[in-house]
């Protein structure tokens, strides 16, 4: 009895990891084409490439400037998630503590926006946005996201602040510290896993934001995106699969190696967030 | 005259910490949303100075004369209710089975979540390469003909393989709701269930699944506000082809403003589906909320 549980076990084991690998198995064939030669491409997509190109790597590292995309990747994640973190945090902060009718509405008009679809304000996100000299500019787009990725941020920092005792704050008061200092020294630490979960949904998607970045940064190849390089790419090169899969990996790559690092975080913070939100 | 100074020191103090975001929240969504409301009302293509306001000119126009909004709105509609209801049921079967003794529980729950990761544009590029040239190889080497159906190039096919391709990229988002959700079913529940002699579907049925209830609450949620503005993977796979086949609503309202020029027109549309959005949202709300109550 007990021995054919353990041979069920393991065939039961062995049939899900065989399903997770067919389930992986069109990121394989990416990277396996993107390997390949033209001719092998189109001659046998299946097959595992005869000799590793790597050339096709170094053609589209140079050909998209891929140190130039991958730098304003970052600029504009890391200057985004930096102020949304900011600004919501200290608003949030204040509107739960504060109990008047004001706090109320200006809480609502934070967290309203979550209900308006990206699409029905794009072109004029754009037009704000060169109004205000913010487009064709990575900084800009970063610090577009200030507003965009607030609502859903004051949202969860409101909701955790309401847990912290208000005893806290009095008692810091009494010590002589107020305003910023009392935030940042005292209540700013105690939000740590709120601002974890925050940062991983947040640099999923403004790493992997496409529309948006489309619309803003898109006239010029030194403002580009990773994922907006891949897009034109592909555009240009619809025929040539090899260098669209390269393009392809090495757009994907960043953001699998460092999930496969921080995997258990990430799925915290992801879970996380979603049973908040 | 303290008292005073501090109420002042206080109400300064409270529009230094909310000033900055809302101010940002206001670029982002109030001034673009007053803007799209205006322009709503006109005829402009944008590169003319002053749009010609024409009323409601275009939401009649929208209403009565667009076919493509009419099939593009049912497009959406048949998309959004076939993803809610499958990747929730394929979530929740794959749970299952994740949430039970297996050795390689955190090797699958990542393999499963990794196309979660990637951006929906490149993961809509990597299965139309998958879709033209990959199934032809895999075709000759299987010899099965499904492979030889032309999934991106037929109306019905092109539909599933929309649908299919934004399944298993964010299939892994709610498996790992569901995988949290089954954790905090308590296993006395299930063990006592197995003493009262219910066998496995029923127990599912009769345990497991209503005390998943709050998991499945969140999954839809976020599962009808992703799928109703499904627009990336269309624009990387089908780019809303064969025809206009698999133009969604927000594909529509892309193309009619950034190809066809049709700001104002364009405009008007996005005001349409931000008020279905809204209605549906709060339709969903309350419901939700009732449940809750209830239970």
């Amino acid at each position: 009895m007990r021995s054919s549980n353990t041979a069920g076990r393991i065939i039961g084991e062995v049939v899900m990891i065989v399903i997770a690998l067919l389930f992986l198995y069109p990121l394989f064939l990416a990277i396996f084409n993107s390997l390949k030669t033209f001719q092998e491409v189109l001659t046998d997509v299946i097959a595992l490439p005869k000799h590793l190109m790597f050339a096709n790597y170094s053609y589209v590292w140079k050909f998209i400037n891929y140190p130039r995309l991958f730098l304003n990747n970052f600029v504009i994640t890391v200057l985004g998630l930096l102020g949304i973190i900011l600004v919501s945090s200290v608003a949030a902060y204040k509107l739960s503590r504060t109990r008047s009718r004001l706090s109320m509405v200006l809480y609502f008009l934070c967290i309203m926006p979550m209900l308006i679809p990206f699409q029905s304000i794009m072109l004029t996100v754009l037009k704000t946005a060169q109004f205000l000299h913010l487009s064709n500019s990575t900084w800009g787009l970063g610090l577009l996201y200030w507003g965009f990725g607030a609502p859903l941020a004051v949202f969860i920092y409101h909701g955790f602040v309401k847990g912290i005792p208000r005893e806290l704050d009095e008692s810091a008061t009494i010590d002589g510290a107020s305003g910023f200092r009392l935030f940042f020294s005292i209540i700013f630490p105690l939000l740590k896993s709120v601002t974890a979960t925050i940062i991983i949904i947040d640099v999923m998607w403004i790493w992997n934001d496409f529309l948006l970045p489309l619309l803003m940064v898109n006239g010029s190849p030194t403002t580009k995106t990773l994922t907006l390089a891949a897009y034109t790419f592909v555009g240009q090169y619809t025929s040539d699969w090899q260098y669209a899969m390269t393009a392809m990996v090495m757009a994907v790559l960043p953001s699998i190696i460092v999930f496969i690092i921080l995997q258990k975080y990430v799925v915290k913070g992801v879970v996380a967030g979603a049973v908040k939100g | 005259m303290n008292k005073w100074g501090r109420r002042l020191t206080e109400k300064v103090e409270f529009g230094i910490f909310t000033l900055p975001v809302l101010i940002c929240v206001a670029v982002a969504f109030y001034i673009p949303f007053v803007l799209t409301v205006r322009y709503s009302l006109t005829k402009w293509n944008g590169i003319s100075k002053h749009p010609k306001f024409i009323g409601m000119d275009n939401f009649k126009q929208i209403f009565t004369g667009d076919d493509l909004f009419a099939s593009s709105s049912w497009f959406t509609v048949k998309y959004t209710i076939l993803y809610i209801i499958l990747i929730n049921v394929l979530a929740i079967l794959l749970a299952l089975v994740l949430d039970s003794k297996l050795k390689s529980k955190a090797f699958l729950r990542a393999a499963f979540f990794i196309p979660y990761i990637l951006s929906l544009v490149i993961v809509g590029f990597i299965w139309k390469f998958i879709f033209m040239q990959g199934f032809e190889s895999l075709g000759n080497s299987t010899g099965w003909s499904i492979f030889g159906w032309s999934w991106l190039g037929t109306p019905r096919l092109a539909f599933i393989s929309v649908l299919a391709v934004s399944i298993w990229q964010s299939i892994g988002f709610y498996l790992v709701i569901y995988i949290a959700g089954l954790q905090s079913v308590p296993d006395d529940l299930k063990e006592a269930a197995v003493v009262d002699g219910a066998g496995p579907i029923r127990r599912f049925f009769s345990v497991t699944l209503p005390l998943l209830a709050p998991s499945i609450t969140i999954a839809v949620f976020m599962a009808l506000t992703n799928s109703i503005k499904v627009f990336d993977v269309i624009l990387s796979l089908t780019g809303g082809g064969p025809g206009s086949s698999t133009y969604s609503v927000a594909f529509d309202i892309y193309q009619d403003t950034f190809t066809n020029n049709l700001y104002g027109y364009g405009t008007a549309k996005a005001l349409v589906l931000f008020v279905a959005v809204l209605i549906i949202t709060v339709v969903q709300l309350t419901i939700f909320k009732r449940r809750e109550v209830e239970s």
